[in-house]
């Protein structure tokens, strides 16, 4: 229990069933954490929608959003499978082989 | 009343400064951008940069949504203790909590615009913002908990469903919830609507007492026609659709499930012209409208009145245990 | 045949006895709880409230159910809910107070709930499995409730001024009254005989105050004075109740026999 005084926002995760990622669902604000994992469990929890919760002050989190860190603008596509489109190369190199096996 | 379409700037200018959205743009041009990113259904979060008039604009929105599901837990409210059955007074009180839950929910989606919870109540209690006209009306019967449920909120989820899609993402992400938590609303009340048509006589007149007293604010709910392109919130695409787009939707899926009850609607003018395709209905009376959401509606001052009784009663424990409202802003 | 068929006459009617505190109980604090729903001093606090009255409503409504299969008359359980006069409830006087403010509202839920997990505990193992089946699904949401009431009390009792001075009013007012909750019940000692409960209620008080005082030594709170009159706790009815009683009948009594 914190020795912090008034009420300040707690991010609330939450997992929909078992193997599920946790998701965010949204915030509450409480006093300290546990008051603030009783609420979440009332805003997030009460039509027994999720199996487990967490809540993190959110002066807790460090953000990260910046574009040129995360969305680099030169081409990162060799990274990705749509990197390597397939279907005309494919096409071709399978005609290409019928046509040389015909021969 | 406040100017809704005030542009005094909700975040100091420092923190305004800070927010990221195409910081290398002058001004004019990161307003355009913003236009742009919006109009093609581009998303805003709460820490983006975005012009004062769409936060003043959002935040005013979100506001009355969530003054309104604050002030609608009152006219149910009632009848928690009265409930007849101990099933209905379960459903009852569920209900309503989701009402509290979700001005809790809208409440916070406010809060991250920059204004804090304390100063939204306090502007409510003060007059200062406005609530749906239904709740500016007395309940008087078991019959209006199921007229309530049913068509009020009915005539709600029309209107929250085209906002599940809002430019603003936290507001649309709400939206969802609390649209899957109100389709259960809707169900209790037919439920209870249904019980009573099925019921003795005197049941049924309740019921029919009670649409014929609902129905005109029912009507007026979505508020008058205004012109699509001279509204800023269509501009801003913080919602998508009119005033008559959402009444005659209303007016589409539920007058044929009201009148299949043998239930009858207090307008003789009602009916749906084939050729147009709409539904054409008494003119509402926009006076009544624009006197009961400003205040002076039947029930306005006992319902604010209740509710600065209660907030002044706990004035202590947010002062103390709740701690100070937060002063950073 | 229905389930109190096997019962000694005896014991099916202090069995009787206690179901209808129980059930009691849950519904009249379940009312005191829903009364909060839209006033409580966060919104949060709101909708917490309303699950603990949901919670409570929902436990006297499977102790009805299974009184009305004990005692077998025809009567449903939402008839046997509503359909007494006033002096007909058996709720202990504990809960027979006035809302009051928050303070109160915690004061009674912390004393409620602590004697109710004591009744709780005392029938897990009991000899009547339709009860042990019920009070194992009790137990487990209650846990919250527990949690909830000794998370404010400590709020309270700890923050000086106002909300301590708040609290030992109410404290002064309810504590009183508290062992009203696990009072002599006519009869308990064939329930206790036939393996229905694990012991009377002298036994049940002591086991109470021994769970509840480490806490409140530690928040500095007086144990709740040992219970007088301990039979009148359970019939005379305060005006506050009669209110509350014309509430929450004035629907059914509106069209008696009706469908709602």
């Amino acid at each position: 229990m914190t020795a912090r005084q008034g009420l300040e926002p707690y991010e609330v995760f939450r997992q929909e069933k078992d193997g599920d990622a946790m998701r965010h669902g949204g915030s509450v604000m409480a006093p300290d954490p546990t008051l603030a994992l009783h609420y979440a469990r009332e805003m997030f929890g009460r039509r027994q929608e999720s199996i487990r919760l967490w809540v993190v002050r959110r002066s807790d989190i460090a953000v990260l959003d910046d574009a040129d860190l995360l969305q680099p603008p030169l081409d990162r596509s060799f990274k990705k499978p749509a990197g390597y489109p397939m279907r005309d190369k494919l096409a071709a190199a399978r005609s290409g082989a019928r046509a040389r096996a015909s021969k | 009343m406040t100017d809704p379409l005030s542009l005094a700037p909700i975040l100091p200018e420092r923190e305004r400064r800070a927010l990221r959205f195409n910081q290398e743009l002058a001004h004019d041009a990161r307003q355009d951008a913003f236009v742009e990113h919006v109009q093609a259904g581009g998303k805003v979060e709460a820490g983006d940069w975005m012009p004062d008039e769409y936060r003043a604009a959002v935040l005013r929105f979100v506001e009355m949504h969530a003054n309104s599901e604050l002030m609608g837990v009152l006219p149910e409210r009632d009848w928690i203790l009265r409930a007849p059955t101990l099933r209905r007074k379960l459903a009852l009180t569920a209900k309503i909590q989701d009402e509290v839950g979700h001005a809790q929910l809208l409440y916070r989606v406010a809060e991250d615009l920059g204004k804090s919870r304390e100063a939204m109540i306090e502007d409510l209690l003060a007059g200062k913002t406005k609530f749906h006209n239904v709740f500016h009306y007395p309940t008087r019967s078991w019959a209006d908990v199921g007229v309530i449920a049913w068509l009020v909120d009915a005539a709600a989820i029309v209107a929250q469903q085209a906002l599940r899609d809002s430019s603003y993402g936290p507001y649309a992400r709400t939206m969802r919830k609390i649209c899957w938590e109100e389709s259960v609303h809707i169900m209790h009340g037919r439920d209870v609507v249904v019980t009573l048509v099925s019921g003795t006589d005197a049941q049924r007149a309740m019921l029919q007492e009670s649409l014929d007293r609902w129905w005109p604010p029912l009507i007026q709910m979505h508020g008058p026609r205004s012109p699509r392109e001279k509204d800023r919130d269509l501009f801003w695409r913080i919602k998508a659709k009119t005033s008559e787009e959402l009444r005659q939707e209303f007016l589409s899926i539920y007058v044929p499930r009201i009148r299949e009850l043998g239930l009858t609607l207090p307008d003789p003018q009602l009916r749906l012209d084939e050729a147009t395709g709409e539904w054409r209905y008494t003119e509402p009376d926009w006076d009544e409208l624009r006197a009961v959401v400003t205040g002076h509606g039947p029930a306005s001052e006992a319902r604010l009145g209740f509710r600065r009784l209660s907030w002044a009663e706990h004035a202590w424990v947010r002062a103390s245990v709740l701690g100070a409202p937060s002063v950073a802003a | 045949m229905t389930v109190g068929d096997a019962l000694l006459p005896a014991t099916r009617s202090s069995l009787e006895i206690l179901l209808l505190a129980m059930a009691d109980d849950e519904f009249v604090i379940g009312f005191g709880d829903s009364e909060w729903t839209g006033i409580a001093p966060l919104l949060e606090e709101d909708v917490a409230m309303s699950s603990l009255a949901q919670d409570e409503l929902g436990h006297a409504r499977a102790l009805y159910e299974l009184l009305a299969s004990v005692v077998d008359d025809g009567r449903s359980a939402d008839a046997i809910a509503y359909d007494r006069p006033p002096e007909g409830y058996y709720h202990a006087r504990l809960l027979d107070h006035e809302r009051g403010d928050w303070a109160t509202a915690i004061a009674r839920r912390y004393l409620y709930e602590t004697a109710d997990a004591t009744r709780l505990e005392a029938l897990a193992g009991s000899s009547f499995v339709p009860l042990r089946d019920l009070v194992a699904k009790i137990r487990r949401e209650e846990r919250y409730h527990l949690m909830h009431a000794e998370a404010w009390l400590e709020r309270l009792a700890g923050a000086e001024g106002e909300p301590r001075e708040r609290l030992l009013r109410a404290w002064g007012r309810l504590a009183p009254d508290a062992a009203t909750v696990l009072g002599p019940l006519p009869g308990e000692l064939s329930l206790e005989m036939s393996g229905i409960a694990d012991a009377t209620s002298a036994v049940l008080d002591a086991r109470w105050r021994a769970a509840i005082r480490p806490m409140l030594e530690r928040l500095r709170l007086p144990a709740p004075p040992p219970a007088t009159e301990a039979t009148a706790g359970r019939t005379a009815h305060s005006a506050a109740f009669r209110d509350l009683w014309s509430e929450f009948t004035a629907v059914r009594l509106s069209e008696p026999g009706a469908t709602w």
